[in-house]
């Protein structure tokens, strides 16, 4: 082999890990058809494995090679009905395949790797099949259990092993041929099961079968010829190019608007939309089906299901549900941990199941789907549920939480509970899920991504995870704010509300606990950090006379808490592009990127947990959960639904749930077109249809200053030349409510009195002693002549 | 002069290429029988044409069958690339039409030797 073969050598470990990759579904499919074998399947299974063995045998990797070609002898007699693929033979089969991934993974050495233990389960098979009453007939299934338990352990051991061969070998010949490895490991290393003596190399048994010729009836699903296959470093290349060019884009926009030359503005547009649509198909050459990850989990969960003595089905919805690369490589780990979870913990075994009148069988269901520019993952079964008692009794013996705090907490919270850090339900650490990694791992990670998770069970009906995370981490929405004249970004996921403090409440609302400043907010507590002293900066100046003093808070949310930042100014939300930090500020916790705005200025995200932590407002775990909330209990903070409320004429007030509100904008009227008979604005380069609530609601508009009932604020949003709109989406669709005034966010426990009249209001309420009429929003779209998509 | 090499590994396909151009050969490829009678459909007559035993959609047998019923290719020499699992089936292929085998894995003087059987040149 000389060294332009090196090439080669990396070309066929990714073709072969290729036919690897898809062979284990159906090695399961076998296994499930049993002696009614599906010749296409396994024809399919024997090329992949015969095609690795044909190039491994040009390459010069004999130990490779000599697998392969005992995989395939076995595959060849299933194809030939003179094997039955049991439960033992496929376990031994699997367990031969993940052998030669081994051998792939660190080809260099794999002529140093000891495979005699496959080798020979595969060679038992081989030879049980002629003499079929053999005394080791019992040993595969030892074996394959064996097998199996190796398999979950991770993987250290054959690196272990691998290494120890190449010293023990390192004398040796480096390229024996195929049966001299095979013999010189069996000396090396004499496997414990080969004490009854199989046949070391057993000859391949002759078929003579002239009329037959299994091959010729083979077709197959390859895949279509419109793909092809390219470098995800060229991906990479080209989405962060495509960034750059969003970004010069950008650029050109606010140049744009200076000019009044038509042509300019026309091309400018154009350009806009293009390298919008350029950017939406370079992020979907990124996507993947979530089944590329959930395609490992039949095996995973049959070989737990196997050690744990239980009986597990599993089934799948939404496989080709898309996301992208890197979100995917994020969630393979802890959905693997939830996988595992749910079959050691979730499902019962099939004695108990019977007892309680279930299938022996438990069902772990995963689904996948698409949501409001999310995916949500669910992980389902129908197992036990938690045992709420346990997880309290056992939270309060690991201080998670004190007990007065487990009484005030209800069922769901509890269960919540077993993603604190520092807690394990598990009596005893098993080797299948109870490995020092716990549920809070799981969360931390997706909760890196911009995820959240949530947990829902029901005594004796089963356990539902919920997981929803980003459709893609490379461009997201964000705040821009300004601080000590630089500007950061904030991802919007974190953000939670704005409030602004005007003049005598910039001082008076602000109270002091221990030195640490805090801001009353809706009867709750918020802790308050100024990013001015995040940054090193000396606090800022007061002004000079109390009614110029403003004070901004963004209140965010880091670790289930909430917090305010204080910035100097709040500029606007911006769809931006994610850019890795340079090293030296990459060790700063407080950043998590950076990013290029419109104007071509360069600003800093941050990172809103290294901010909380770097600020001290975060409660340490244990006394976290509902003890934040201020004096209120519990019970009620529950019942308390955020609510905008909104002006529309004269006196009219409505209100719709926080929600619903995807974002509140300003339109002046010129921005209004007409499209379809509708009045519709450009809004983020689609078209939003807007809905004019007075008419809606029958009452005449008054755009004009009013001193509105609810005093100050809300006179001075409503100008003559602009409209209140509030942004509403549903099933991805978007349409802009134009009101008159944005009056307050509240949060109200509401005692609804159900509408008769049914036009687009749910009902009334008494909230803040006024009464106001809830909005049903399917309705006043359909009112308006829209349907939700 | 040409050669039309089919087999459905890319791997393979590209060392046997390598072989073929030292030879002095412009190679076509396939990933299958099927492909194969497209390239000789485009191409038209080859030189020489190595074909693997073991292929999806349509396998080497029923390739070579289709490429000899068609008169234009009743004369281009066929060398079957195989591994031995197969080899007791050679009968099959010889009767099939084609004219020499060779067993993967196999050298530049493997088959340098196999095509002076045939007689079929090389350009080194």
């Amino acid at each position: 082999m000389n060294i332009e073969d090196a090439e080669l050598i990396k070309d066929f470990v990714i073709e072969s890990q290729e036919h690897l990759g898809d062979i284990e579904k159906d090695f399961l499919t076998m296994e499930l058809q049993g002696a009614e074998i599906d010749l296409d399947l396994v024809n399919h299974v024997f090329r992949a494995i015969h095609s690795i063995k044909g190039a491994a045998g040009f390459l010069g990797l004999p130990v490779l090679e000599s697998l392969a070609h005992r995989e395939e002898e076995v595959l060849n007699k299933i194809r030939n009905r003179e094997v039955i693929p049991t439960v033992e033979v496929v376990s031994t089969l699997l367990s031969a395949t993940d052998g030669l991934k081994e051998l792939l993974d660190c080809i260099e050495v794999s002529n140093d790797m000891d495979v005699s233990e496959k080798i020979a389960a595969l060679d038992r098979i081989l030879s049980g099949s002629s003499e079929s009453n053999d005394t080791e007939a019992a040993n595969p299934s030892d074996d394959s259990q064996r097998d199996n338990e190796q398999l979950v352990k991770e993987s250290e051991a054959t690196l272990d092993q691998a290494t120890a061969a190449v010293e023990t070998l390192v004398n040796e010949d480096s390229t024996p041929s195929p049966s001299d490895a095979t013999a010189s490991n069996d000396d090396t290393a004499p496997s414990p099961v080969a004490t009854p003596a199989p046949k070391p190399t057993p000859k391949p048994t002759k078929q003579v079968e002239a009329a037959k010729s299994p091959s010729s009836l083979s077709s197959d699903s390859s895949p279509a010829e419109t793909s092809i296959r390219v470098d995800v470093g060229l991906l990479d290349t080209l989405m962060n190019q495509v960034g750059e060019l969003v970004l010069a884009r950008n650029q050109m926009l606010q140049f744009a608007e200076r000019f009044d030359d038509n042509e300019y503005n026309t091309t400018s547009q154009r350009l806009n939309l293009i390298t919008s649509e350029l950017q939406e198909g370079v992020m979907k050459t990124r996507m993947q089906p979530i089944g590329n990850v959930w395609s490992k989990f039949p095996r995973l969960v049959r070989d737990l299901a196997q050690i744990c003595e239980k009986e597990v089905r599993i089934e799948m919805q939404g496989k080709e549900t898309e996301l992208d690369k890197t979100i995917i490589e994020a969630i393979k780990d802890p959905l693997t941990h939830l996988v595992r979870n749910t079959v050691d913990h979730g499902i019962e075994s099939p004695d108990v199941r019977e007892a309680y009148g279930k299938d022996r069988e438990g069902c772990l269901m995963l689904r996948a789907f698409h949501e409001g520019g999310q995916v949500n993952i669910e992980i389902c079964d129908d197992g036990a549920g938690l045992n709420v008692d346990r997880i309290r009794t056992k939270a309060i013996e690991k201080s998670v939480i004190t007990e007065q705090q487990a009484q005030s907490m209800d069922e769901q919270e509890i269960c919540n509970l077993i993603f604190a850090p520092g807690f394990s339900t598990a009596e005893k650490v098993s080797n299948v899920s109870g490995r020092g990694v716990g549920m809070d791992v799981v969360k931390t990670n997706i909760e890196k991504i911009g995820g959240t998770l949530d947990l829902e069970s029901h005594s004796g009906l089963g356990t539902t995870v919920r997981i929803k995370i980003p459709l893609t981490l490379a461009i997201i929405p964000a705040l821009l704010v300004k601080c000590a004249e630089n500007r950061f970004a904030i991802p919007q996921v974190n953000l939670m509300e704005l409030v602004r403090l005007e003049g005598e409440q910039a001082t008076s609302k602000i109270d002091w606990i221990q030195n640490a400043p805090v801001y009353r907010l809706r009867g709750q507590l918020l802790p308050l950090v100024d990013l001015r002293n995040i940054l090193g900066k000396a606090p800022k100046e007061r002004a000079d006379n109390v009614e110029s003093e403003v004070i901004n808070i963004v209140v965010l949310r880091a670790d289930d808490q909430q917090f305010g930042l204080i910035v100097e100014s709040i500029n606007d939300t911006e769809e931006i592009v994610v850019k890795p930090l340079s090293a030296q500020i990459k060790e700063l916790p407080v950043y998590s990127g950076a990013t290029i705005l419109g104007d071509g200025s360069v600003a800093l995200i941050l990172d809103v947990l290294g901010v909380a932590q770097r600020g001290r407002v975060l409660q340490s775990s244990g006394s976290r959960n509902p003890g934040s909330q201020d004096d209120s209990s519990n019970a009620e903070a529950e019942r308390l639904q955020s609510l905008l409320v909104l002006g529309i004429g004269q006196k009219r007030q409505v209100a719709m749930h926080m929600s619903q509100v995807a974002r509140l904008e300003q339109v002046p009227d010129h921005m209004i077109e007409e499209a379809n008979g509708q009045s519709v604005i450009q809004y983020r380069g689609k078209i939003l249809p807007l809905i004019d609530m007075a008419s809606v609601l029958g009452v005449p508009r008054s755009r004009t200053v009013t001193p509105g009932d609810d005093g100050e604020a809300s006179t001075e949003l409503a100008s003559e030349l602009t409209n209140q709109v509030v942004v509403y989406s549903e099933d991805g669709r978007s349409f802009g409510l134009v009101v008159d005034r944005i009056i307050d966010i509240v949060e109200a426990d509401i005692d609804l009195v159900e509408s008769t009249s049914g036009n687009g209001l749910l009902g009334s309420a008494i909230i803040q002693d006024r009464v106001i009429d809830l909005l049903d929003l399917p309705t006043v779209i359909q009112s308006a002549g829209h349907r939700l998509a | 002069m040409k050669v039309l090499i089919v087999d459905d590994s890319r791997v393979i396909r590209n060392m046997i290429g390598r072989i073929m151009k030292t030879f002095g050969y412009e190679t076509h490829e396939a990933g299958n029988g099927v492909e194969g009678l497209q390239q000789l459909a485009e191409i038209g007559v080859m030189d020489l044409i190595l074909v693997d035993w073991n292929m999806p959609e349509m396998n080497g047998l029923e390739f070579i069958k289709a490429v000899r019923a068609d008169s234009t290719h009743a004369n281009t020499p066929m060398i079957m690339v195989t591994t031995e699992s197969e080899m007791d089936r050679m009968a099959l292929a010889f009767m099939a039409g084609v004219n020499e085998y060779i067993m993967k894995p196999f050298t530049e003087e493997n088959i340098g030797s196999k095509m002076e059987i045939l007689g079929i040149g090389t350009a080194v």
